[in-house]
């Protein structure tokens, strides 16, 4: 029996020296379905949330099989004095307390029949170790539990119950255990720490006590932001009018306004906009000073109402545009809807009332569209993929057409402005959903800066956090009404965008698919709530204390660039590596950036060498000008084969 | 007037070409968006190529970096790359498809070209002579339908170019077949290497077909089991098709040999032939295993459903996965079961072809080399004798006899190129530019059926073209693989795939040697992984609604700890337990969901698919720099080492001269710009310009297919076309 640890020493010092070297005759990788191998396990205690980030670096790992093995030396120094023996025992983070632990309990893993084992529920994860034949671990943290539920299991006579975890993040496990007098049910505890709003319990992420290097809730700074844009200038005004968040409570306290308009206009526009999100500056052009704002739906209403502060507003956001004497509304519903809207007493603005303004439709479907798309998939791609029918069935989830759509919008937003230099308004019903994807993806194709690793953090903080995207609500955080119908994952179809961005431009952005998981996964896990800054520690604190695993190698500064993806379905992939990861066979491709690593590493050990012998022969000629004695004929170094 | 002497000046001719017609004031269609007019130009038809001479000799000259052919110029189509010529009077609503002599009723407003390398270009005619246009029209039509294999237009070419070389390499006094490495398997001594590399020790290069005695479609030297004398040979060649008596293709390291054969010609007599060379194949195998027979013609597709299937286009993956799969089954026997697998189609000369070339591809590192990758293709399409006339159908002919079974080769090549990047020493460029060769007539390897007609073809040639004999004909009419011959040495470096040039430095610095004798560690595991039924089939059809529902009944298939499992579904799924060595075997996964679109393919010439700015290219171009930089620092260790301390001139620090390095693009110097050039898009090395673009083709069959439609290029949209 081999020592996991000592093979988990081997393998996190490897990764640490920047290589993935594994031992292709290692049959631990791979040899269960899920996530099975001893060795990497283990070290899942180094990081709070090391397991996807490990399940990936696994991933990576078990498909490279030729290694430098001569240039790396392993180096066990580092942080080895946190590597604890943990044979039976569950790894916890600072805060964390288990809350029970059943014996004997089935994992049903639908790749590989039943694994015999141990479970344990904290107050932040379901950990399930099985050390029957290979060693087994399954790590649910709660936060993804959408939903429990009971099954039957027709096996080993009385009290054996089943039970389902239907999970956020497109993966159901099951497990069946006999049920305990003296214990109390498994169910019970789950559904209490994995919902804990509905059970009166703080989330986890106010419990969680990790201190990170980096600090992340200085990420984004408005001001500096703003300032980074070029704002304030002559027509645009960093206004404090919300300071108070009196004027609208979903909106930011620091807003980018039109110079030329005073409080009391302000407010009247604030009266008839949706939820008084009024039309506020996300982005000026450095060059044409065209400008995205952002905004929520007129209260125009079955009477059409006219607000003339409004109309006046939206002609001065286009007056501050010298370049272009329209202004163009993309309203991202689908017009169908914006016209019911109106008996809602919502609406759209009418060409009629707002001259020079062009009003497009983007025909984008609502949240609870694009919530059933993703039930379907989950549906295509857990358990089992049906080969057969695997294209017809992705079809039939609608999931690329939406996707499709979201980035053909984005992509007419940034060309409008970049190729007409006209200002553009982004608006759905409230503002805060279909626009934050809009004006997000946008700016990602039009400014460089929200490409790297910092710059996208405040792109989510800003478009996102900032204005009042409902995280909590979109997501059912600690919330067991799983059927609540304000559920939906636009952040994931954001997401999903901004990767098929980094498959058209593998080059242009710093970071890299790890790190879109990591936030997608950390969205689920309530271990750095997002909303409530202050109070947890974020998500961005994690991943810039270790920005190297979470960087693309291949990454070039596209500056000045605007990047416009193709939208066509051809150029549309699905993102296995996310939807189908729990899918042992949906092995992913050799990444290509491993190989550039490796190559990295070559080289600089090449660079090492000629300099050491170019060092030895400047010194070589100086001492044999000097001294013209023949003893001293070196080169020994020179040996090592090339 | 000087303005038409400088056009003239323009357009190269190749040695022995000549202009047969032409048309001035021709608009050609392209796709820039600042060129909505189109380019003005001259439209020459020569016994070559169609050729366009733009009067504005540089609009833009972005692309100078791209591939550029040496014999082809931007605007060039060879005539063998036409599929049809189609002509349109806009005004009288008329089109037609054009043949060879055929009429023409009106005076074409328009000229279409549909091409074989997928290229759709038009020309306007609203300002040129009617009758010139139309005259340029039919000579087209003419020209690239030859009534004569020797009317090609590579005949005309390589006898002019020996001409004229002949002299230069007499002075150098170069050997025959110089500088081309690839063996050709037309003599004996390219099998016997091959027989010694793969240690086929009960094997033997057998020459009964001397003079194509015995089969008019074999090569004249094949492989044999040790046993069989040539005697027992001739007798047992009359009772297989064409004479095709099994032929070795490779040995695996284990001993068990891949064969390939026809049918017999008369099954109920012949019987015994066939029993007897079996029985000789199972005794060439070292434990005396029966050898596995595979007939393809029951389980793969036919060649016209390939055909029809590349006419769909859409369909082209899913029947590559059909033969990778079936490869791989193939695979299993030799390596998993030990077995040798003789592989039967009725002629032996299509499908045969694109299966033992993939086999051996994902059992032998060598032929992911760049000239193991064309001694396969010389040993298994060209020597092995596939129809590459018949269905590249040169001549127009016969479209019946038309499939692109060697485009669906290249495509499963890609396919398993795409799933193991690093694994192949050459880049899909390479395969792109490859099968853009078959459609240019200048190159022996896919002018003809069978080295038989070769043979014949090239002695009338040479003949005719007073060349000596016993000249090898790899001089005076070489093959595809002399790149020399359409690329500059800077442009060849495109085919070099830069992680594979970087693993085997990283190999080379190890000191250690991989070889291909690794495998049987790799693959014997004692380690049983878990079941998971491999035809994922089993649950489909079933929707939530009765998972729900039928929960009970899966638990209880669930529970059962190992399901049914065949030893082949076992041996894959050992296999792919366990990272790959790329130095070993390497089986692609072949279900729907791996199976990729290649884009570079299929869309380099659609302006619309074209990613500006980005694209796989922007990664290649960084691996490419880093690997030069590496390149040039071991040849820098390797100056050091070579100087003796005594007389120590420092190393030149530019490295190796620019010819001699690998890589595409240069390492770059601090004075370069930190991003890629500007002209790297998802086509490159392509450019799409010269095309049409969805804007001038709204309604053709192109656009179609970008909307999703399924049929392309077939004549029937052709009908319906809005043109």
């Amino acid at each position: 029996r081999r020592d996991p640890t000592a093979a988990a020493l081997k393998c996190r010092t490897v990764l640490a020296a920047g290589t993935l070297s594994v031992n292709p005759a290692d049959p631990g990788i791979w040899s269960l379905g899920e996530r099975a191998s001893a060795p990497y396990f283990t070290f899942f205690v180094f990081s709070p949330t090391g397991s996807h980030v490990e399940w990936c670096k696994q991933l990576i790992a078990a498909t490279i099989s030729s290694q430098i093995s001569g240039s790396v030396q392993p180096d066990i120094v580092s942080r080895d004095n946190k590597v604890k023996m943990f044979q039976n025992q569950v790894p916890l983070l600072p805060g964390e307390t288990i809350q029970t632990t059943v014996k004997d309990v089935m994992y049903i893993c639908p790749f590989s029949g039943l694994v015999n084992g141990t479970l344990t529920i904290t107050d932040y994860k379901l950990y399930f170790i099985s050390v029957e034949k290979s060693p087994f671990i399954l790590d649910v943290n709660l936060g993804v539990i959408s939903r429990l539920e009971t099954i039957c299991v027709p096996i080993q006579g009385e009290n054996n119950k089943g039970l389902e975890l239907v999970c956020k993040d497109m993966r159901s496990p099951r497990f069946a255990y006999k049920m305990e007098e003296s214990q109390p049910d498994v169910v019970e505890v789950l559904a209490k720490h994995a919902f804990p709003l509905s059970h009166s319990l703080p989330l986890f992420a106010f419990l969680y006590k990790e201190q990170f290097p980096v600090d992340g809730w200085k990420v984004y700074d408005p001001a500096s932001e703003y300032r980074r844009q070029g704002l304030p200038n002559e027509s645009w005004t960093i206004s404090k009018i919300n300071s108070t968040y009196e004027l609208c409570d979903t909106y930011p306290s620091i807003l980018v306004i039109p110079t030329n308009i005073t409080d009391e206009d302000i407010k009247r526009v604030a009266v008839f906009r949706a939820k008084h999100r009024i039309p506020v500056l996300s982005w000026i052009h450095p060059e044409s000073q065209a400008t995205i704002v952002r905004c929520s739906q007129p209260l125009v209403g079955p009477s059409d109402r006219r607000c003339k502060e409004d109309e006046r507003f939206l002609q001065i956001i286009m007056d501050a545009n010298a370049q272009s004497h329209k202004l163009t509304i993309f309203d991202a519903r689908q017009s169908s809807v914006a016209i019911t809207n109106k008996a809602k007493d919502g609406g759209y603005e009418s060409e009629s009332f707002y001259p020079n303004v062009e009003l497009n439709f983007l025909e984008i479907p609502n949240i609870h569209v694009m919530r059933e798309s993703l039930r379907k998939m989950k549906d295509v791609v857990y358990p089992t993929i049906d080969e057969a029918h695997w294209h017809s069935a992705i079809d039939q989830t609608h999931w690329l057409d939406y996707i499709r759509l979201l980035l053909a919008g984005a992509a007419k937003i940034a060309d409008k402005l970049e190729s007409g230099k006209t200002s553009v308004v982004v608006h759905c019903s409230d503002g805060w959903d279909r626009t934050a994807q809009l004006t997000s993806l946008a700016m990602l194709m039009l400014d460089s800066y929200y490409r790297t690793l910092r710059g996208f953090q405040v792109l989510v903080e800003k478009e996102w956090i900032s204005f009042g995207h409902k995280f909590s609500a979109r997501v059912g955080h600690g919330d067991e009404n799983h059927a609540n119908s304000e559920r939906s994952p636009l952040f994931v179809q954001f997401i999903d965008c901004v990767w098929q961005m980094t498959r058209q431009f593998p080059a242009a952005f710093e970071f890299n698919e790890l790190f879109l998981i990591t936030v997608l996964d950390h969205l689920y896990s309530c271990l750095v709530a997002q909303e409530v800054p202050g109070k947890t520690v974020a998500l961005w604190s994690y991943i810039n204390s270790q920005p190297e695993d979470f960087t693309n190698p291949f990454y070039v500064d596209y500056e000045n660039h605007v990047l416009y993806p193709l939208v066509s379905s051809r150029h549309l992939e699905l993102w296995t590596s996310y939807y189908a990861r729990w899918n042992p066979r949906m092995r992913p491709q050799v990444p290509v950036h491993q190989t550039l690593k490796e190559l990295l590493i070559l080289r600089a050990e090449l660079q090492r060498r000629v300099e050491e012998l170019q060092r030895e022969a400047s010194s070589h000629s100086l001492s044999s000008s000097s001294d013209h004695s023949p003893t001293h004929t070196t080169g020994t170094p020179l040996h090592t084969a090339v | 007037t000087f303005f038409f002497i400088l056009i003239f000046l323009l357009i190269y001719l190749s040695p022995g070409e000549i202009v047969v017609n032409e048309v001035n004031f021709v608009r050609k269609c392209i796709s820039t968006e600042n060129n909505q007019e189109g380019l003005w130009g001259k439209l020459i038809c020569t016994n070559f190529k169609v050729s366009f001479i733009p009067q504005d000799p540089s609009p833009k000259q972005v692309f100078t970096s791209t591939l550029s052919h040496l014999l082809l110029g931007e605007h060039d189509i060879p005539l063998t790359c036409l599929e049809q010529v189609v002509t349109v009077n806009d005004t009288k609503g008329k089109k037609k498809v054009l043949g060879s002599n055929q009429k023409l009723k009106f005076n074409p407003t328009e000229l279409i070209l549909y091409c074989k390398d997928l290229r759709i270009i038009r020309f306007c005619f609203d300002e040129a002579g009617p009758e010139s246009a139309k005259k340029v029209c039919l000579a087209i039509a003419h020209y690239s339908h030859p009534a004569d294999l020797q009317l090609l237009f590579g005949f005309e070419y390589q006898g002019r170019r020996y001409h004229e070389s002949k002299g230069i390499e007499r002075v150098n006094g170069s050997p025959p077949r110089g500088g081309l490495q690839t063996p050709m398997f037309d003599r004996s001594s390219d099998w016997d290497r091959e027989i010694k590399r793969t240690n086929a020790s009960e094997w033997r290069v057998c020459s009964i077909n001397q003079s194509y005695f015995v089969s008019s479609s074999l090569p004249e030297h094949i492989v044999v089991p040790a046993s069989l004398t040539d005697q027992d040979l001739m007798n047992y060649a009359v009772s297989f098709t064409d004479g095709r008596i099994p032929m070795w293709c490779w040995n695996h390291a284990n001993g068990s040999a891949l064969v390939r054969m026809a049918s017999l010609t008369d099954p109920l007599q012949h019987r015994k032939p066939e029993q007897k060379i079996f029985a000789a194949i199972t005794k060439s195998h070292p434990q005396r295993n029966e050898p596995f027979r595979s007939d393809l013609d029951k389980s793969l597709p036919s060649i016209l459903d390939i055909q029809s299937a590349f006419v769909k286009l859409r369909q082209i993956c899913i029947l590559g996965e059909a033969f990778l799969k079936h490869s791989a089954e193939m695979v299993y026997h030799l390596d998993g079961k030990n077995s040798s697998v003789i592989l039967q189609e009725e002629e032996d000369r299509d499908l045969n072809c694109v299966i033992s070339s993939l086999v051996q591809l994902m059992l032998d590192p060598h032929y992911r080399s760049l000239i193991g990758f064309q001694s396969l293709v010389q040993k298994e399409w060209v020597m092995a004798g596939h129809r590459f006339l018949d269905r590249c159908n040169h001549l127009k002919k016969n479209d019946k006899e038309e499939s692109p079974l060697f485009l669906l080769f290249l495509d499963c090549v890609w396919q398993m190129m795409n799933q193991y990047p690093a694994a192949f020493e050459f880049t899909e460029t390479y395969l792109t530019v490859l099968s853009d060769s078959m459609w240019i007539p200048l190159f022996s390897t896919f002018l003809f059926s069978s080295s038989k007609q070769r043979r014949q073809h090239l002695m009338d040639f040479a003949k005719h073209k007073a060349i000596p004999q016993g000249e090898d004909q790899v001089v005076y009419f070489p093959p595809v693989w002399e790149w020399s011959q359409q690329f500059s040495t800077k442009d060849q470096t495109l085919f070099n795939n830069p992680m594979y040039v970087g693993k085997g430095a990283a190999c080379v610095q190890n000191g250690e040697v991989k070889t291909f004798k690794r495998t049987k560690k790799a693959y014997s595991s004692t380690l049983r992984g878990p079941s998971t039924p491999v035809r994922n089939g089993i649950k489909g059809g079933e929707d939530t609604l009765t998972r729900r529902v039928s929960l009970v009944t899966e638990l209880k298939s669930e529970l059962t700890p190992v399901k049914d499992e065949s030893p082949s579904e076992r041996f894959f799924k050992e296999w792919f337990s366990r990272p790959a060595d790329l130095q070993g075997m390497l089986i692609p996964l072949v279900m729907p969901s791996h199976m990729a679109f290649w884009k570079l393919f299929f869309l380099r010439w659609v302006p619309e698919a074209c990613i500006s700015k980005g694209g796989p290219v922007t990664t290649y171009h960084k691996l490419s720099q880093l690997v030069d930089e590496i390149e040039i620092l071991q040849s820098q260790l390797r100056q050091y080492k070579g100087t003796s301390p005594r007389s120590t001139p420092l190393p030149n620090p530019g490295g190796p001269p620019s010819e001699r390095r690998r890589m595409y693009f240069k390492a770059s110097s601090p004075d370069d710009p930190p991003t890629p050039p500007d002209y790297l898009t998802s086509s490159f090395p392509f450019t799409p310009e010269g095309n049409l673009s969805r804007r001038t083709v709204q309604g053709t069959p192109i656009s179609k297919f970008l909307n999703g439609a399924r049929i392309w290029l077939s004549t029937e949209t052709l009908a319906n076309d809005t043109v």
